[in-house]
């Protein structure tokens, strides 16, 4: 905040260079350290990709075995909980990327929830028959194209214009669905008959597990698949060159820009991501759930998005998780916390964002990297410290 | 009048002043010289309290002000003003004027303001303007006039003469000088245009790399060249 | 033509009420430089407080003032206690801080208060006037609603420009570090700002509601709308957020009478970011030059 009696009249786009950061979000898990201690110096670029590739890969499939035995495992209620995580995830993922690695804050990714659930109710009540993965594609298509958009105009805007302009998306994109009524379903929304389950899938789950596959649970296999995809996409992005360039479009505009970064176009880029994400979140909320209205897809959607990142601490993929896994299993604890204190149904529905904003209120007091960035910030720290201590001795 | 006692200020490991003392007394002018980031500066933003002093500490009248919170110091019968002038641009002059006045018990300011503005007649034209159409000197002016609404028995004088023609830093000295030996002000004024200050001065302090080097009468410190060659580029 | 008329009444007279809550945005964001997404919230808050009165059998005048006092000292609340620790970081958390307030509070007047549609009473008739043959769609409660918004800004104003109090409001905003060494009390009157924004916010939420119906989201519109308003009128000008709040008060009346309800939102985001790309200061930025 400007103190003195020399600042300027407050313009809130173009260059405002390093006052609208955030707070530097957490590193990811897999910046490429090489120091010269290490040995010879590779050779950058497709040795180290290689690698990391590889590793992210495996990482992958390891995850996704471990929650095919997690939902078989546990009772379908659980389950079901773990299948919302499913969608959470891709979306929170996804504004983690473009908050905490590109600055920029965003309102609006219920809204872009809503065009990838939208498209998918849509094009499900048309073409009943299409398979469930070229239906997820053209809702990210669709949901990628708005957040183009989006992000056009966006893209020279910063910190609370960008928040309200976002805010304004939220708050009036519902209207759409209740102006084309008859498209859109209006107040009540669209059903969405469930997509035809891939026999290949189901044949190949039955043979190698050797089981039934509920539709239910094929929802599942196939959301978690998909926000693993994501999650393994996001994070070669985040290692790759256009983290770095986000990072540096958030940290010091100017520098960037000096050194030939368009910024447009790299903000334009993150909020496509990002909006991507998005679409597959949204996507899966209309299978999953079986139905698209505007009331799902309210400003607490957006805002509870926005408590995951804070909490998972803006930037980390693995704070993205745990924030996700917070708002699952979080809410129906304190919705039944009201209704055994005597709460009825539908106040009790509502502890849940009192605890969201007071969330918010807290971790920016207290913790502003975050619960996770916190942790990881002291555990960098104490890193940096021990491995300074080793150079000064090794002297 | 104002003790500045063994005062060290640190901004993270960087010292700025490292053990200043330095006395200020009734009726005269002190001036604190040196180089930039000598820590003149850091002096007077510690002594009026908008940076907290790591050690030492700062009496006024008697009154240990080191833990004070800066608000208080108008009250108390400090005024400072600060590096770059701290005119606020958007006010008038009138209302630039009645801030300085605000906080004295008595109830004359009508008439203390009309007092400025017959000090400084170039501000009694524009009073009712926005106070960004003044020029550098008129600035000063303004600020100086402010602050001496205030009725303090300190001044802090933060580089007056930056960015101003040397007949208008001429004017201003002057005008101080003249306050000084008739009201018994006491002043504390940080100036980098040493000749001019130690011009004015009673005593001249110099400060190197947050340390004084040197307290002496100001026109023995004017006459000693190998000090001036050093420390003070003239 | 008539319809355009009545149109336009009704949209000057909106437009008073978004210019109110506007003027709460600037407010605050000349005093520090935020922008209190959860301005809206809290003036819902406090015109539910004002319901409670009424439903026990308070009057609309007792009503009130008992309002505009809770807005006052909720605003407040909110300075010293949670928005104080984030004024000087990075701005981005002071955005989430202010969505917090804003989710936390309606979630918790969701909680208290309920969650359904409750009528609001009007002070004054809300059927439109008749002049010989002609009706105007203008009623009492309109001017009711236009008489209190100037009201409050004169008051305002002539806080601002003609007492003590006043002049260190200003300086606190303008210049917050001279102003502390000229020993005005700069964390009282950044306070003070907020509470007077909290006062304003509420008046603009009762007024919203006379003749109306109140639930825990009725002011998110408001939120857009004043908040849009604002930056087209210039975040640092008063007489912009009147300006914008009229303009925006115009564009949504028209925009529902001509196009559709739903997409007033909308219209006021396309408002929004055509005066970001092409006059980001807004209207009446102040091009005041810095010099020192």
């Amino acid at each position: 905040m400007t103190t003195d009696s020399t600042s300027g009249a407050t313009t809130p786009a173009g260059a405002q260079g390093s006052t609208s950061n955030p707070t530097p979000g957490s590193r990811s898990d897999s910046d490429p350290k090489v120091t010269a201690a290490e040995g010879p110096v590779r050779t950058p670029g497709s040795r180290l990709l290689g690698s990391t590739l590889v590793r992210h890969t495996a990482l992958m499939l390891a995850a996704y075995v471990g929650i095919v035995l997690l939902l078989e495992l546990v009772s379908p209620f659980r389950g079901s909980q773990i299948g919302e995580m499913a969608y959470f995830v891709p979306a929170v993922a996804g504004l983690t990327l473009l908050t905490g690695l590109n600055g920029q804050i965003s309102l609006g990714h219920g809204a872009l929830m809503a065009v990838g659930a939208y498209t998918t109710a849509v094009i499900l009540e048309v073409r009943e028959d299409l398979p469930f993965q070229l239906v997820v594609l053209i809702a990210v298509i669709v949901t990628s194209v708005v957040g183009a958009v989006v992000g056009a105009a966006a893209a020279r805007l910063h910190g609370p214009y960008l928040a309200g302009a976002t805010l304004a998306l939220a708050v009036g994109l519902p209207g759409l669905a209740l102006t084309f009524e008859e498209r859109l379903g209006g107040e009540q929304g669209l059903r969405v008959s469930p997509p035809s389950s891939s026999v290949n899938f189901e044949s190949f789950i039955q043979g190698t597990l050797g089981f039934e596959l509920s539709s239910q649970k094929y929802i599942a296999y196939v959301g978690w698949a998909l926000a693993l995809i994501v999650l393994f996409v996001l994070s070669n992005l985040i290692v790759s060159r256009y983290g770095r360039v986000w990072r540096a479009v958030r940290d010091d505009e100017v520098a960037a820009s000096l050194a030939g970064i368009n910024l447009g176009r790299a903000r334009v880029l993150a909020f496509v991501v990002s909006a991507a994400c998005a679409g597959v979140a949204g996507a899966m909320i209309a299978v999953i759930t079986r139905l698209t209205a505007p009331t799902t897809f309210t400003i607490v959607l957006s805002i509870s998005l926005l408590v995951a990142i804070v909490i998972g601490g803006l930037g980390s993929l693995v704070g993205a998780i745990i924030g996700s896994a917070l708002l699952v299993f979080l809410r129906p604890a304190v919705t039944n916390l009201g209704l055994d204190n005597g709460l009825d149904a539908a106040a009790a529905a509502n502890i849940a964002p009192l605890v969201y904003g007071i969330v918010l209120i807290l971790v920016m007091l207290l913790a502003p990297r975050g619960l996770v960035g916190s942790i990881r910030f002291a555990y960098l720290t104490r890193k940096a410290g021990r491995q300074m201590k080793a150079a000064q001795q090794s002297r | 009048m104002l003790e500045i006692n063994d005062l060290v200020v640190a901004y993270g490991p960087v010292k700025a002043l490292d053990g200043v003392n330095i006395s200020v007394p009734k009726g005269k002018i002190t001036a604190v010289l040196g180089a930039n980031g000598a820590g003149k500066t850091s002096l007077l933003r510690s002594v009026s309290g908008l940076v907290k002093s790591r050690s030492g500490n700062v009496v006024l009248d008697g009154t240990d002000i080191t833990k004070k919170p800066v608000e208080d110091m108008v009250r108390l019968g400090m005024a400072h003003v600060p590096e770059g002038r701290g005119v606020i641009a958007e006010l008038t002059i009138e209302e630039n004027l009645r801030l300085g006045g605000l906080f004295r018990k008595e109830s004359d300011a009508e008439e203390q303001i009309e007092g400025v503005y017959k000090q400084f007649p170039p501000l009694d034209s524009r009073r009712k303007r926005s106070a960004h159409t003044l020029s550098g000197g008129e600035r000063q002016m303004l600020v100086v006039g402010r602050a001496l609404l205030a009725k303090p028995k300190v001044l802090l004088l933060d580089e007056p003469s930056l960015g101003l023609a040397p007949l208008v830093v001429n004017q201003i000295f002057t005008l101080v000088r003249e306050l000084v030996d008739s009201t018994g002000l006491a002043v504390l004024l940080v100036e980098q245009n040493a000749k001019s200050a130690l011009g004015i001065a009673d005593t001249g302090v110099v400060l190197n790399l947050g340390k004084v080097v040197a307290t002496d009468d100001a026109k023995a410190l004017a006459a000693d060249e190998g000090l001036r060659h050093a420390y003070l580029g003239f | 033509m008539q319809q355009f008329l009545n149109l336009t009444l009704n949209g000057i007279t909106i437009g008073f009420i978004y210019a109110a809550f506007a003027l709460c945005l600037v407010l605050i964001f000349r005093a520090t430089r935020i922008i209190n997404f959860g301005q809206g919230a809290q003036a819902m808050f406090t015109t539910y407080i004002a319901l409670e009165v009424i439903q026990r059998g308070g009057s609309y005048w007792l009503a009130l003032p008992i309002a505009l006092i809770s807005g006052f000292l909720l605003g407040a609340f909110v300075e010293r206690v949670i928005i104080r620790p984030v004024e000087t970081g990075p701005e981005i958390n002071a955005v989430i801080v202010t969505l917090g307030i804003f989710i936390g509070l309606i979630a918790l007047a969701s909680v208290v208060f309920g969650n359904t549609f409750e009528g609001f009473v009007a002070p004054f008739s809300v059927r439109g006037l008749t002049f010989g043959d002609t009706n105007i769609n203008i009623t009492p409660n309109n001017i009711y609603n236009i008489v209190a918004v100037l009201i409050a800004m004169t008051s305002l104003l002539v806080l601002f420009r003609f007492t003590s109090l006043g002049l260190q409001m200003r300086a606190s905003a303008f210049g917050q570090e001279v102003a502390r060494l000229l020993g005005v009390r700069v964390g009282r009157m950044l306070t003070l700002g907020w509470a007077l924004a909290g006062m304003f916010g509420s008046l603009a939420g009762i007024l919203i509601a006379g003749g109306g119906f109140i639930s825990p989201a009725f002011m998110d519109g408001v939120v857009v709308f004043g908040f849009v308003a604002a930056v087209l009128g210039g975040l640092d000008s008063f007489i912009g957020a009147v300006v914008g709040g009229l303009v925006l008060g115009l564009t949504t009346v028209y925009v529902q009478g001509y196009v559709g309800q739903e997409l007033q939102t909308l219209a006021a985001l396309g408002i929004l970011i055509t005066v970001l790309l092409v006059k980001p200061g807004g209207l009446f930025s102040s091009t005041v030059a810095r010099k020192v």
